[in-house]
């Protein structure tokens, strides 16, 4: 058992006291410097005590020297600062012995302490976590928050901050700067500073409106500044603890500027317009006005921008400060471009589709469509996909995608003006679908199991739909779970004895022949009896027994390609953590993994059964789990049933991992493998099986509540998280 | 042998609880009430499914009868036992029959704490029989029209094993309670607490940031009770953030990082 702080510092003073009475120093002297350390703080007292008991193994004389520094040291740095100095003497003795340890802390004037600890500042990565948290929680929306060697902006999908926040000295103060970048970006984003400009029945993105302008960069830093105030007003109603506290930064900033700032009247203008913002202390009218009424319009901006432009000389673009936070229009259009591209390639991949189809296929479709429904006839006002000659009906978002695509070959866009009332008009969508979907001739499955797939459209099963397959997951020969085991090493031990602490779970068992306590119930009713002349029963004892945990799990995991990287790591860590803990706690468990591609092959991977020891064997397995194919989870979900269903158990739990939405390389995509892996799941439920899942994708809120039902999924916005995550919520379900 | 039973007289609300309605609840327990369905109220922790069983128990001058469910609740603590009182036994009503033979309304709290088998004693008084055996004495009591039953139930707590079994559920009609909105809560916590409306503001806005991070760290937000909690200390003089932090933030989590978010986000809002 380790010892209390106060004990292992009485402890150290004992020890110092006796090092130094070897070395013949009276006990006067001892107790002059056991009160010199005395007084300095609590936290670095220990370590100066640690320190002096180290150096006084080596030679007592030079105790009082050093106490002497610290004491002098103590005077200028904090007591947290302080104790991360002596650390550093520690390091040095550690690794380059007593002198160059000494001649650190000999520099203990106050120019070189200053010096010591002000370049440090605060780094992202000890506080991201933080500040995601922080941004979700006054968003209520999920912000990537990454690191950026540049200053601090947003793309709208992420906002970046610097790597290193050193405006302070104070840690506490550079987190508060961070904290007013991150929150400036987030209400950039929620005030729609990036939507397109409407001018004149025009619409520009945000990238093309700033090109417009002859000096760009001028613009933006004037819009900038604008933005800021308008953020500014938003944050006094929503935030005002953190308006308040932006003060001091912008102070810090404003003060951090250079003084030469601007060589030009034009630069000095807009450097005027920033060194007011920062002070907030608005001169000019302009800004005063829009700080009081700011309007989603462009006149201010304008207004100054031709005010600046009348002055002589070129512009140099603002540098030189972190606050405000950055526009970077050109980043912003790159996110949004990204998005459409997704979009699009969806539909390039829709009509490649048709293209690739055989021409019969395309009659028979064509003539089937056209019984169905007395086909549409085409409106002029509207364009139409011309596609080996047949037309497609386009719903607007198509439309607007194929415009920016600027043409498929093979395909044409035409209006429907220009063609004659003989045609008729297919749905490209449910053509696409309808195609990715149509029965192939079943080839022949060997040792596969057909499954059944839910047809939400149709509202019925297609019988023997899909076939799945058994594998074991190849065994590798790599030192995974050790390697796991080490790196979680204290967590596993704090887990285990969690899980422990499940299993030892007691309850008072009433009307028991023997027991502990007396059940007064059965007392009562058994001297009722007995009075009334009837024979008493002898069940009149309460008993304490340990709670039956009759529970049976089983783990199905994503294996699909999408989990490749970190995700796949970090699933099998928590596996491995998982597998630990579990032993301790005696439920029974399995683990399964899936993957797979189209419903001819459903892929299902063993790592563990339920009647199989965590031994070599599955650790190894564990190990070997590597990212397949795609995620049809409705066929794993089945199988995995058909296995809980052959347990034996009073509970059965079936907890799915997942990165991502069911996707398959065929239509087993949107609301059809939704609606699929949902059905599965409530005739898991119908089995009495209970479903929960725990994913890593980011628009899980979207789909994840109707598939399992309000509260039965958990979203984890951080992968390295899961597998500390994973025992919490095995604990929750299970308690 | 003779009967006792809970003074039931004790349990009548004698002066209004203030209850702001947020949709057509009070309504729809109007038409369960005249129809004789029982009510399942379901909601977060601290929304006011309980104020609001004391409000209607008020409005119908009925006596309320609350049991907080817990694991180790019998059938016997709900129904009634027999006691010893000077060498004789004497039955004593639990609470459930004495709100039935009153026709009051009984309101179990967080009845999926309680154990399977006890909940299955309200079965037959939960659907159109209104009865409750109660077996040791043999006695089958026919509940008044009056009566009502009602039980409560988080679904955020997620646990397969307290789970409410279906043929429980069934039986009920179910009214869905949620946090008020902004206006709403920002009134119910001056009215509470007695603070002022800045205060309360204040505290509905931090709460709702909270809420935000539900399945993000956070099993729920803030309710609305924890909000009274601290406005009744800002109101004893304590300074707001310490009063927001032991009074909100501490008793949501004891994640560190998970506090020190909530403490950013707190001092943003004050």
């Amino acid at each position: 058992m380790s010892a209390s702080p106060r004990q292992h510092e009485r402890e150290l003073r004992a020890e110092l006291s006796r090092n130094l009475a070897l070395f013949f120093f009276e006990s006067a002297e001892v107790a002059s410097i056991l009160a010199e350390l005395d007084s300095l703080g609590r936290e670095s007292r220990p370590k100066a005590l640690a320190l002096c008991v180290f150096l006084s193994n080596i030679s007592g004389n030079i105790v009082p020297k050093v106490v002497r520094l610290l004491k002098g040291a103590a005077g200028v740095l904090s007591d947290q600062e302080l104790r991360r100095w002596i650390l550093e003497a520690f390091d040095l003795l550690d690794a380059k012995g007593l002198e160059p340890a000494v001649r650190f802390l000999s520099a203990n004037d106050e120019a070189s302490l200053r010096a010591w600890s002000a370049p440090r500042g605060l780094e992202f990565d000890d506080v991201s976590a933080t500040l995601e948290t922080y941004i979700r929680g006054i968003s209520g929306r999920d912000f990537a928050v990454k690191p950026t060697e540049d200053t601090c902006y947003t793309d709208t999908a992420g906002i970046f901050l610097p790597r290193k926040m050193a405006l302070f000295t104070r840690r506490d103060k550079n987190f508060l700067a961070y904290k007013l970048m991150a929150t400036h970006a987030w209400a950039q984003i929620e005030l729609e500073t990036f939507a397109p400009v409407r001018r004149n029945g025009e619409s520009k993105d945000i990238e093309e409106y700033f090109g417009q302008f002859e000096e760009r960069e001028l613009a933006i830093d004037v819009f900038n500044i604008l933005e800021a105030l308008r953020v500014e007003s938003f944050l006094g109603e929503n935030l005002p603890g953190l308006l308040r506290a932006a003060r001091e930064v912008k102070e810090k900033v404003l003060v951090a500027l250079p003084e030469q700032d601007g060589r030009t009247a034009r630069s000095a203008f807009v450097r005027k317009l920033r060194r007011q913002y920062l002070a907030g202390r608005l001169a000019e009218p302009t800004l005063l006005c829009y700080r009081q009424s700011p309007a989603r319009d462009l006149e201010a901006l304008e207004a100054l921008y031709e005010r600046a432009m009348a002055l002589p000389g070129p512009y140099s673009p603002l540098a030189g400060a972190s606050f405000p936070v950055a526009i970077k229009p050109g980043r912003v259009a790159l996110c949004l471009k990204a998005r459409q591209k997704e979009s699009r390639e969806r539909l390039t991949a829709f009509i490649e589709k048709v293209l690739e189809m055989p021409d019969f296929v395309m009659q028979m479709k064509r003539r089937a469509r056209e019984k169905k429904a007395q086909e549409k006839r085409p409106e002029p006002g509207r364009k139409y996909l011309l596609l080996k000659g047949a037309l497609f009906e386009l719903d607007p978002e198509m439309e607007e995608l194929l415009r920016h695509n600027g043409g498929i070959p093979g395909a044409v866009l035409v209006d429907g003006s220009e063609l004659g009332g003989g045609e008729s008009v297919m749905d490209l969508r449910s053509l696409v679908e309808e195609e990715a979907e149509a029965p192939e001739v079943a080839r022949p499955a060997r040792g596969g199991i057909p499954y059944d797939e839910w047809d939400y459209r149709r509202g019925a099963y297609r019988k023997g739909w899909c076939t799945l397959y058994e594998h074991d997951v190849h065994p590798v020969r790599e030192p995974f779970v050790e390697k796991t085991l080490r790196k979680y090493g204290g967590y596993i031990t704090v887990l285990r004895n969690r899980f422990e602490m499940l299993r030892a779970e007691t309850r008072i068992l009433k009307r028991q022949k023997d027991g502990e306590g007396i059940d007064i119930d059965a007392a009562v009713e058994a001297l009722a009896d007995a009075r009334a002349g009837l024979s008493p029963s002898e069940n009149v004892f309460t008993k304490l027994v340990r709670e039956e945990r009759n529970i049976a799990v089983l783990f199905l995991l994503d294996m699909s390609g999408s989990t490749k990287g970190w995700i796949n790591e970090s699933e099998k860590e928590a596996l491995v953590l998982m597998s630990e803990a579990l032993e301790s706690l005696g439920d029974r468990y399995a683990i399964y993994g899936f993957s797979g591609i189209t419903r001819n092959r459903a892929d299902f991977y063993r790592v563990k059964s339920f009647g199989e020891s965590y031994g070599e064997e599955v650790k190894r397995r564990i190990a070997g789990i590597e990212p397949k194919d795609y995620t049809r989870m409705g066929p794993a979900l089945r199988h995995a049933t058909r296995i809980l269903r052959a347990v034996e158990a009073r509970t059965k739990l079936l907890i799915t991992l997942s990165d991502g939405k069911p996707e398959d390389y065929d239509a087993y995509k949107g609301a059809y493998g939704i609606e699929d892996t949902r059905r599965s799941l409530i005739e898991a439920k119908q089995q009495g099986i209970h479903s929960f899942c725990i994913t890593i994708d980011r628009e899980a809120h979207e789909y994840l509540p109707h598939m399992y039902g309000e509260v039965n999924y958990t979203y984890i916005d951080d992968v390295r998280k899961l597998p500390g995550k994973m025992t919490d919520i095995y604990t929750r379900l299970t308690t | 042998m003779t009967t006792e039973t809970i003074d039931i007289s004790r349990h009548y609300i004698s002066e209004e609880p203030f209850y702001l309605p947020m949709e057509k609840e009070l309504e729809l327990f109007d038409a369960a009430y005249r129809n004789r369905i029982p009510v399942l109220l379901k909601g977060p922790t601290g929304c006011g499914k309980t104020r609001f069983m004391m409000h209607v128990a008020w409005k119908y001058r009925r006596p309320l009868v609350t049991v907080a469910c817990h694991d180790d609740l019998t059938a016997s603590d709900l129904v009634g036992r027999y006691l010893m009182k000077g060498g004789q036994t004497v039955w004593v009503d639990g609470p459930l029959t004495a709100a039935v033979r009153a026709g009051g309304f009984c309101y179990l709290d967080e009845v999926v704490e309680a154990r399977k088998d006890t909940t299955v004693v309200i079965h037959p008084l939960a659907d159109d029989r209104r009865l409750l055996p109660v077996e040791k004495r043999g006695e089958l009591l026919k509940a008044p029209p009056d009566f009502v039953l009602a039980i409560s139930y988080n679904p955020g707590y997620q646990s397969v094993l307290k789970d409410l079994k279906q043929s429980t559920r069934q039986r009920f009609l179910a009214l869905e309670f949620t946090y008020p909105p902004r206006e709403l809560e920002t009134e119910i916590v001056m009215h509470e607490s007695g603070t002022d409306e800045e205060t309360a503001r204040t505290l509905v806005l931090f709460a709702e940031k909270t809420r935000n991070l539900k399945d993000r760290g956070l099993l729920e937000g803030a309710s609305t009770r924890l909000l009274v909690h601290a406005a009744k200390l800002i109101r004893s003089g304590i300074d707001p953030a310490q009063a927001i932090g032991a009074a909100v933030a501490e008793p949501l989590t004891d994640e560190h990082e998970m506090l020190a978010a909530l403490r950013e986000i707190l001092q943003s809002v004050l």
